[in-house]
């Protein structure tokens, strides 16, 4: 049964139409729909082109099953049931919400149509704007909500333009149609930044992330780790998909410098701007911000197998990071690094794990975020990409005195104390995510087994 | 200032899109296009899976899709995984509301100031009905006219609103809402689910299709715009309710 995948989709949804009956049951249906969704993923779920309603190519909708879009899916599904696991009794009225979120999400990274991925951009969307009112910052909600908007109008519009030039909304069937016709890549310009800038918005790339600040800054502990985590790590995902087989065909010549550079000053103003951060929230925020332009810069340049290595480092780190300090802010009521000073060395489990997260975020040798850094370096060095190499290398060294700055802020207790206390659950988690950030990072063979697998669409038609 | 930078940038960015576009060969002008090598042709021809010849109104049977609406054959057979996303971007955007608002059965309505008097009252009761069985014609011929599940949807809700505003004493159950809505979603999935277990594929239309232009025609999309007429018309109603009943919350 090759249609499996399709109940990645149709069991969130299912689940969250019932849900709605009784207050009581949601939250065991949210709990059943992920948990399902994992074993389906990683027990039934064959690769794949889904045909939906019985139409094929190019006329019905398709989902596209391959290693990428199962990488994606086990990231985020599996990081997902975490998260749900360790907040569903604080936030049991979201239930409902998170199975329309989780289905969005799946349905984002599954689906080969274009304008499916708008209708899933704004299903996860709006689950997004309404994880963000857990917050209690309606103000930057409503900011993200309009913000939000505005993005995937745009990315709605350059898809408008490509519909008019092509006539075909599928993934594929419009890059083939374009290498067929051998498409000037001067008339691509306008839709693709469309959409790059649509996409930018929700992946937090300068200047259209003005939302991500408050945000995140003032986020729980469901809140934090789901947008910076799940949410970040899907959206990198379809926008590694829609960069590396769409969007490459327009960025060339001088449209490409310009995307470089742009990416490029994003990673510089992000690291500047939480090498300037005392929050420690605020610093967290800024460097996925940073990372996140990383990322999309890795695709732009082809490189991505490690690009999709940094998004599960990435998301890994994060959502220790954002769990650890937002359950400490929650404990506390303030976020200052100042005042946090020396919250690990009452809890120095955690505070291992929060800095093998941090380190590995950083690139430091024993953790999977060192192996990542090394060898996209190495891969911009082998292109001879000598300006990103020097952006990336010096962003690292802001990187690293601010992250090391704030570890030993939270490491050395000063007069007054700081007691938070970490239930087992939140414990079980860090130590787990830690050990497999230390685990990639010293033994890469899993990580090299997936080397060859992950290709262009087109590429993965033609093998078979 | 910001107002002035902004609205230079939107006037820049609209004069670069059609620069940009008048001067890309790709795209054609309006009324220029041709179809043939299109998508599109084929959803107007009905000829995705086979060709079925020209297709006759009132004649043409059992072609791949039933419905002699063109919108309707591509809403709801040729991109129904779509529409199926659509009710969910409304059913979110209703659970959101309903979860601001922080609304319950318990919640006073909105008073109004005035008091209704009989014939406002009665005149509204007989209008109600009118404009719930439009809606409801809508919804049922959504496969052969102009309308559908989601337009038809909007005026049941209409109608609800009618009696909110005319009557002071009016207060739907919105458990009944909640109700209908969860099952009509459930069920559209479920049908999607059937086609994969009676067909072979997701959302795929596994019921004859009869003859293009029959009440009883087109397979599943009647059914699935019944569900969806129900889940739309709830949903705003619920809308509606949240709104005329809401409490102040603190955020």
């Amino acid at each position: 049964m090759s249609s499996l995948a399709v109940l990645l989709i149709a069991i969130p949804l299912i689940a969250a139409f019932v849900s709605i009956l009784s207050k009581k049951v949601a939250p065991y249906l949210l709990l059943i729909a992920s948990l399902i969704n994992v074993i389906l993923l990683f027990y039934f779920v064959p690769d794949g082109i889904v045909v939906i309603g019985g139409y094929d190519l190019p006329y019905g909708i398709n989902l596209f099953v391959d290693t990428f879009s199962r990488t994606g899916l086990g990231v985020v599904n599996v990081l997902f049931l975490v998260i749900v696991l360790l907040n569903i009794v604080e936030f049991k009225k979201y239930s409902s919400v998170l199975l329309v979120a989780l289905a969005g999400l799946n349905g984002l990274l599954l689906t080969g149509d274009l304008f499916n991925l708008f209708v899933f951009l704004e299903i996860s969307g709006i689950a997004a704007y309404l994880i963000t009112t857990s917050n209690h910052k309606p103000l930057a909600t409503f900011r993200y909500l309009i913000i939000g908007a505005v993005g995937s109008s745009l990315y709605l519009f350059g898809l408008i333009i490509f519909y008019g030039m092509f006539g075909t909304l599928n993934l594929m069937d419009m890059v083939s149609f374009i290498q067929a016709n051998n498409v000037d890549p001067s008339a691509l310009v306008l839709p693709a930044m469309l959409m790059f800038i649509g996409l930018g918005v929700e992946a937090k790339l300068l200047p259209f992330n003005s939302w991500v600040k408050g945000v995140l800054k003032d986020s729980n502990t469901l809140s934090g780790p789901m947008i910076a985590a799940v949410y970040a790590a899907t959206i990198s995902f379809v926008f590694g998909r829609i960069i590396n087989n769409l969007l490459t065909l327009a960025f060339v010549g001088n449209l490409l410098i310009v995307v470089l550079v742009l990416l490029a000053v994003g990673i510089f103003i992000a690291e500047a701007m939480a090498f300037a951060s005392t929050k420690v929230r605020e610093i967290l925020l800024y460097s996925s911000i940073a990372q996140a332009s990383i990322v999309i810069l890795l695709f732009v340049n082809g490189i991505v197998l490690w690009a999709v290595y940094l998004i599960i480092a990435n998301a890994l780190s994060k959502t220790v990071m954002f769990l650890v300090i937002n359950k400490a802010t929650k404990d506390h009521g303030d976020d200052e690094s100042d005042s946090l000073q020396g919250v690990f060395s009452k809890n120095i489990l955690v505070g291992i794990t929060f800095s093998v997260a941090t380190l590995s975020v950083m690139g430091l040798p024993l953790f999977m975020g060192f192996v990542v850094k090394l060898n996209y370096l190495t891969e911009l060095a082998v292109g001879a990409q000598w300006a990103l190499l020097a952006v990336i290398l010096i962003s690292s060294i802001i990187e690293g005195i601010y992250f090391v700055r704030m570890l030993i802020k939270l490491w050395y207790p000063e007069k007054n104390e700081v007691t938070v206390k970490f239930d087992l659950g939140f414990k079980v988690v860090f130590v787990a995510i830690a050990l497999i950030l230390l685990a990639l990072g010293t033994y890469t063979a899993p990580l090299n087994t997936l080397d060859n697998s992950i290709d262009t669409i087109a590429e993965v038609i033609d093998n078979g | 200032m910001k107002n002035l930078i902004a609205f230079v940038l939107s006037v820049a960015l609209g004069v670069l899109m059609v620069l940009s576009l008048t001067n890309n060969d790709w795209f054609a002008q309006f009324g220029y296009v041709d179809l043939a090598d299109r998508v599109s042709q084929s959803y107007i021809d009905k000829d995705v899976t086979g060709n079925p010849g020209e297709i006759i109104f009132g004649i043409t049977s059992n072609p791949e899709n039933g419905a002699a609406n063109i919108v309707t054959s591509i809403v709801v057979d040729y991109r129904s995984f779509d529409t199926l996303g659509e009710v969910t971007v409304l059913f979110i955007s209703a659970l959101g509301v309903a979860l601001l608002l922080n609304s319950q059965d318990k919640n006073k309505r909105l008073a109004l100031n005035f008091k209704p008097n009989f014939m406002l009252r009665v005149g509204s009761r007989a209008l109600f009905a009118i404009i719930l069985m439009t809606g409801v014609y809508v919804i049922l011929h959504g496969h052969l006219t102009p309308g559908g599940g989601f337009p038809g949807g909007t005026m049941i809700a209409s109608s609800i609103l009618l009696l909110y505003l005319a009557d002071d004493q009016f207060r739907t159950k919105v458990k009944g809402f909640k109700l209908l809505e969860g099952v009509a979603g459930s069920f559209y999935v479920i049908i999607g689910l059937l086609g994969l277990l009676l067909a072979t594929y997701f959302l795929q239309n596994f019921l004859p299709t009869g003859t293009v232009g029959d009440l009883l025609s087109a397979g599943v999309i009647p059914i699935v715009y019944i569900l969806i007429g129900l889940k739309v018309g709830s949903e705003i109603a619920g809308i509606i309710d949240n709104f005329l009943t809401e409490e102040e919350v603190s955020l």
